[in-house]
């Protein structure tokens, strides 16, 4: 008397009564945060969700379940030699698949659509812009305290080191570098205190919330705002001025994009940076369009999405935990196939449990695909 | 409990793949068609649901199996099925209100709290 079937066919289907509401879990989730939602990002251009490779991804687990299916059926009649090969066809579209998925990961990674990193609002994604921006004046000021060109206490405040980067094509060359190298430096301080400068006046009108045609420094501001009657307040800061001051960035770099506030000895060019310090204009304006190539690879450009985080969760972990199953499958099947001719009938229940197992990853696709791909 | 309990059941295993390629078919045509959203959302999932029940009747030859397996899947899909729902009241319901911080400007706070400010205060003054 007993449940009629194998021990490991029993085990392995209690273990999918687990998957089931492992999956549903986050299913489950899926559906009740996103009916909780007053919207959910659906546009390709917010979510850069391609319904063409999720198609063809649910048409690769379709075809594998097949292979898997004719494969334990060979194997039941004794025909080993087929069965590997329906499990090679297996084994090789689970790698497509992942490779798929890999490149559907990638058009996330590269828009910045990750948990967490998603600006939801205007101001939001007009912050966003400006950490980036402040990451990059970090690194590069990082540079010259790094090498003792410049001496700081506080490494880390970059608005303390400003004004020595700003100093540095009039400095002394320290005794710990070349001619050549200190050069170096002093033609990139140019354009990296230009860069700090775009970052600066961003960072200000951000704050106190005004236009970029509006000035935001301190002195200049308090100054206009004095001027206006009471109860009226500098036009507010607008995402299409930072995107377009963004966009000015990465075509022309820091040196040739006028910031609001700068003043003309402040705001630079090629001629003034040749004539304050020893950094030819040739090398300057090479930096200026280096710098403008590292924007574009390193600042984002903003796109609010409402909701964007909490899609991104849902979606990574879902799939996340969906691919590290049809992992965990390959590892099973390589595990029959590294029996080679040598494959006999001992594994058909193993050929059987592992098929199981895949027709439940297929099974979990087949409802993730219209749940994140198409509804 | 020995290999020979592997039956065949001549199932064609080729038409269940056919079938389940037109499914996915169906799928994206759904998604093509203009159709009112609630409509695309039902049909999508129907079709869902008649892939997972030929994937799971033929290929995982549940209907091929005995009553065991009421007994092993009706528990976990009777928990699965509760989950979404104890979590719809709480989550569904009310977890992003109009007042997230996603879908209100600090404007209309400041707005909000003044008038209420002048309110009280008009109040007070009577």
């Amino acid at each position: 008397m007993g449940i009629p079937i194998p021990n490991s066919k029993l085990g392995m289907w209690l273990f999918l009564g687990t998957e089931i509401m492992f999956f549903t879990a986050f299913i489950g989730s899926y559906i009740v945060l996103r009916l909780g939602s007053n919207g959910w990002p659906t546009r390709y251009e917010d979510t850069h969700i391609n319904v063409l490779l999720g198609g063809i991804n649910t048409f690769v687990l379709i075809v594998s379940s097949y292979c898997v299916v004719v494969a334990h059926e060979a194997m039941a009649q004794k025909s080993f030699a087929r069965a590997r090969g329906y499990l090679w066809v297996t084994t090789i579209l689970a790698f497509l698949f992942l490779g798929i998925k890999g490149i559907e990961y990638k058009g996330k990674i590269d828009h910045d659509i990750l948990p967490g990193r998603i600006p939801e609002t205007s101001s939001q994604a007009m912050v966003k812009v400006a950490d980036q921006l402040e990451e990059l004046v970090r690194e590069r000021f990082h540079a010259y305290t790094h090498a003792d060109v410049i001496k700081a206490e506080r490494p880390a405040d970059i608005i303390g080191i400003a004004p020595l980067v700003q100093a540095l094509p009039s400095a002394e060359r320290p005794s710990s570098l070349t001619d050549a190298e200190f050069k170096a430096f002093q033609a990139s301080s140019v354009v990296d205190y230009a860069l700090f400068q775009q970052w600066l006046d961003l960072k200000q009108h951000i704050v106190a919330d005004v236009s970029l045609d509006s000035p935001a420094l301190t002195a200049d501001y308090l100054a206009k705002r004095e001027e206006l009657a009471e109860g009226v307040r500098l036009p507010a800061l607008k995402l299409e001025e930072v995107r377009e001051r963004l966009a000015s960035l990465k075509t022309s770099g820091p040196m040739k994009v006028r910031a609001g506030d700068a003043s003309p000895e402040q705001s630079g060019s090629p001629e003034q940076a040749a004539a304050t310090g020893d950094a030819g204009q040739d090398a300057v304006t090479a930096l200026n369009s280096q710098m403008a190539g590292l924007i574009s690879a390193r600042v984002f450009d903003p796109h609010p999405m409402v909701y964007g985080n909490i899609f991104a969760s849902c979606y990574f972990i879902m799939t996340g935990f969906h691919a590290i199953h049809v992992i965990v499958g390959m590892i099973l099947f390589g595990m029959v196939l590294k029996q080679g001719s040598s494959l006999n009938e001992r594994w058909t229940d193993w050929v059987e449990n592992s098929g199981l197992y895949w027709h439940f990853v297929d099974l979990v696709w087949i409802f993730l695909f219209p749940l994140l791909y198409i509804i | 409990m020995s290999h020979d309990d592997h039956q065949t059941h001549h199932v064609n295993y080729l038409a269940v793949f056919f079938v389940l390629c037109g499914c996915t078919g169906l799928s994206v045509l759904f998604d093509v068609l203009s159709m009112p959203k609630g409509v695309t959302i039902v049909l999508v999932l129907a079709v869902a649901c008649a892939k997972a029940m030929s994937v799971m009747m033929y290929f995982m030859h549940l209907k091929f199996e005995g009553n065991w397996k009421y007994v092993l899947l009706a528990p976990t899909t009777i928990l699965a099925i509760g989950l979404p729902i104890a979590l719809f009241p709480d989550i569904g319901r009310s977890y992003y209100i109009n007042a997230a911080p996603q879908v209100t400007s600090w404007a209309d706070e400041v707005a909000e709290y003044e008038r209420e400010h002048a309110a009280a205060t008009e109040g007070g003054a009577h």
